[in-house]
């Protein structure tokens, strides 16, 4: 893919203008068009008119989809349409959650000046997302996938045109239709990994595998849980046998029983799973893989494992906000970060595993041969995704949670 | 206040019936209620406007999709929020703010009591010193306790070179760390106060009192500790009010076992997504607190500042 800047650019500015003219629109409706019906929809008429009045020897590079251009080309696949970016584009994501040079190289590559803004936890960033029910004035952001389907069904999400992002053909087979946002349209996926638990071997000797790990009283005082209710729950659920999804009251009276015996060995529900286990406060801690990874950085032998009885699999997205300014930047940002080196570059960068199968064969060896951040298919299958609950069902949790907690 | 001119004749009559004939001119009424004005305005936008905002939403409820809905007003939010699940996370916090209260005033006393009476020239430097902490965020100075005390921190590790002690001992994460935090945090607001109560003391009245044969103590105890009374119940309340409803203190230094009532508050309006809920909660801790604050108020006024 490459950025075009001369001549397509000013003519495609050309027509945009006559256009919301003709149609007395303006930018800004034309923006709310393509939330309604796609980019490539909206924007249709507009590529159309910049292909009638090119003239062949204007610029012969303006090769946009239009249905008369699809029909004289029949035998060939049907070329990207490839409207010109916006100036900016505004990003919303974790602190070092990229490689650092990502950003570099997409200004680089596509002209386009990015603002990039950091969220300390997710629910900042999701009160901020929400604070005008369409992005609070960002184009792209970092969802957990558990939010996709409440977001979407809020107007805070643009359905994605996948046209602009020929790179979703490089995701692996599990992640082309997750179930928290079939066909993926309106994210696409990030990074996935798993929680399971680490623990430091100094400490804690032995190989352990099984999350009653986390109900051994010799652990006490030195035993962490992460402060999300939703994971905690799970580890129970793992325990019983119970859906972590579950959203009976039965089952969830269960899994609190089981937590209130394990709270008196806890020292804390930790937000800093990464800094407490390195710090020597933590000895054993449930944690996520990519935390993990970040831990062994600090103190290499430090261990983690994915429970048998199952565990949780999570993973972000990407996705475009309704009130996204730059629509067609943030598409390219998204198409951008499935390119096969990003992705890996990504990967390498920060230890969590991304779902582009083309990128696998760049990854770091130690990363991806690392059954611990790339669990093979036998581990893969008891994973288990957390599902968005409705609020009547995440009540239920609250108050368990809350309950616990005091 | 400008001086006005005594009304005509006022030389003919007594001056208490002066002063109670005397009326303000219209313009210093006005000037009056122009300077009152920022401090309602501000009272009304930011105490009061949020606090009918709170209320507001704590009587409403969520629709299917989790959306805010007032469609039908209800008290089932403050129903739920009385559950005795929460009672332990509600003790824990009355628990914390008495103790931080009572430490700020028993350190806090001491301190401003020898600025004001032994600071001399310097007091005004010892007065910048008390609020110096307030130079660098209170989050950079809880981090700065953390790194102190957890187990491989300053403290420990100090005490296991001098052979104190040989496994560190668990000061982070606990009740210890919060009241210790806490009361770090809350001690500058007890000081203030409780200096300018003492520094206005009349000092003639404890020489009278030691010239009436009275003790140092019996001195202390009978003139200096009823007068300036007023200050230590004002430190009192600057610290146990903020107190009650502290959350990063607790959340930073605490552990599983020191959950506070503010948490489970912030786990409502969060992950929970229930902000109806989370307001009842809010509402009913700030009822709560401001009841037994009038309460405490009468009744040392009664018993001790009368």
């Amino acid at each position: 893919m490459t950025y075009e800047p001369s001549a397509p650019s000013s003519r495609v500015e050309i027509e945009l203008n006559r256009y919301l003219a003709e149609q007395r629109m303006t930018r800004r409706d034309l923006l709310a068009r393509i939330a309604e019906i796609g980019a490539v929809a909206a924007l249709a008429p507009i590529v159309a008119a910049c292909q009638a009045s090119t003239s062949p020897s204007a610029a012969p590079s303006v090769n946009a989809a239009t249905p008369s251009a699809a029909a004289s080309t029949a035998p060939t696949p049907q070329p990207t349409p490839q409207p010109t970016p916006e100036s900016d584009l505004f990003v919303y994501n974790w602190d070092g959650y990229i490689a650092p040079d990502t950003v570099a190289k997409f200004q680089k590559k596509y002209n386009v000046k990015v603002k990039y803004d950091k969220f300390p936890d997710a629910d900042t960033q999701m009160t901020k997302i929400r604070s005008d029910s369409k992005g609070g004035g960002y184009d792209v952001t970092y969802p957990a996938s558990t939010e996709i389907s409440g977001l979407a069904k809020d107007g805070v999400l643009l359905q994605l045109d996948q046209s602009l992002i020929p790179n979703l053909k490089n995701l692996a087979p599990d992640f082309t239709n997750p179930d928290y946002d079939p066909g993926n349209k309106y994210s696409v996926p990030n990074y996935w990994w798993t929680t399971g638990f680490a623990w430091d071997p100094a400490r804690v000797p032995g190989d352990l595998s099984s999350w009653t790990a986390l109900w051994d009283a010799s652990h006490k005082g030195h035993l962490g849980m992460l402060d999300d209710q939703r994971e905690v729950f799970a580890v129970a659920g793992f325990r019983l046998g119970l859906s972590p999804n579950t959203t009976s009251e039965a089952d969830l009276d269960q899994m609190l029983a089981l937590l209130k015996q394990q709270k008196p060995l806890v020292r804390k529900y930790t937000e800093d799973d990464i800094g407490d286990m390195t710090s020597g406060q933590l000895w054993i801690s449930h944690a996520w893989s990519g935390d993990w990874y970040q831990m062994i950085a600090d103190k290499p032998k430090i261990k983690y494992v994915v429970p048998p009885e199952g565990a949780v699999r999570g993973n972000d997205t990407l996705v475009i906000l309704s009130g996204a300014k730059h629509p067609i930047a943030a598409h390219l940002w998204l198409n951008f970060n499935l390119d096969a080196e990003v992705s890996a570059a990504n990967t390498n960068a920060i230890g969590y595993m991304g779902p582009n199968a083309a990128a696998q064969s760049l990854i770091d060896p130690a990363i991806v041969n690392d059954v611990r951040l790339n669990p093979p298919a036998a581990v893969r299958e008891k994973l288990v995704e957390l599902l968005f609950l409705a609020p009547a069902d995440l009540d239920k949790y609250t108050s368990r949670w809350n309950e616990l907690r005091a | 206040m400008a001086t006005t001119a005594a009304p005509a004749g006022a030389g003919t009559t007594s001056p208490v019936a002066a002063v109670a004939e005397y009326r303000r001119p219209l313009i210093d009424r006005i000037a009056g209620l122009a300077l009152i004005l920022p401090g309602v305005l501000w009272l009304a936008i930011f105490f009061l406007l949020p606090l009918a905002i709170i209320l507001v939403v704590s009587l409403g409820s969520r629709d299917a999709a989790g959306h805010l809905t007032l469609a039908q007003p209800n008290l089932n939010n403050y129903i739920e929020a009385t559950r005795p699940a929460y009672l332990p996370a509600f003790a824990n916090s009355l628990r914390y703010s008495a103790i931080t209260t009572l430490l700020s005033l028993a350190i806090g006393y001491p301190i401003a009591y020898w600025i004001s009476r032994y600071g001399g020239r310097r007091k005004v430097l010892l007065l910048i010193l008390v609020m110096l902490p307030f130079w660098t965020s209170y989050l950079i100075r809880t981090y700065a306790w953390m790194i102190i005390l957890r187990d491989n921190g300053v403290l420990n590790s100090g005490l296991q070179a001098v052979g104190l002690i040989d496994e560190p001992i668990a000061l982070l994460n606990t009740d210890f760390s919060v009241i210790l935090g806490m009361t770090y945090g809350f001690l500058p607001f007890a000081i203030l106060p409780m200096y300018v109560s003492i520094d206005r003391l009349d000092q003639h009245l404890v020489e009278a009192a030691r010239d009436l044969y009275a003790s140092g103590s019996r001195a202390f105890l009978h003139v200096t500790l009823p007068i300036t009374m007023p200050g230590i119940v004002a430190a009192a309340l600057l610290t146990f009010i903020p107190a009650i409803g502290d959350y990063v203190t607790p959340d930073l230094l605490g552990g599983a076992q020191t959950t506070t009532i503010a948490k489970i508050i912030q786990v409502l309006f969060t992950s929970g997504r229930n902000w109806p809920y989370g307001s009842a909660l809010g509402f009913l801790l700030m009822v709560v607190t401001l009841a037994g604050t009038l309460v405490a108020l009468r009744t040392l006024r009664r018993e001790v500042l009368a």
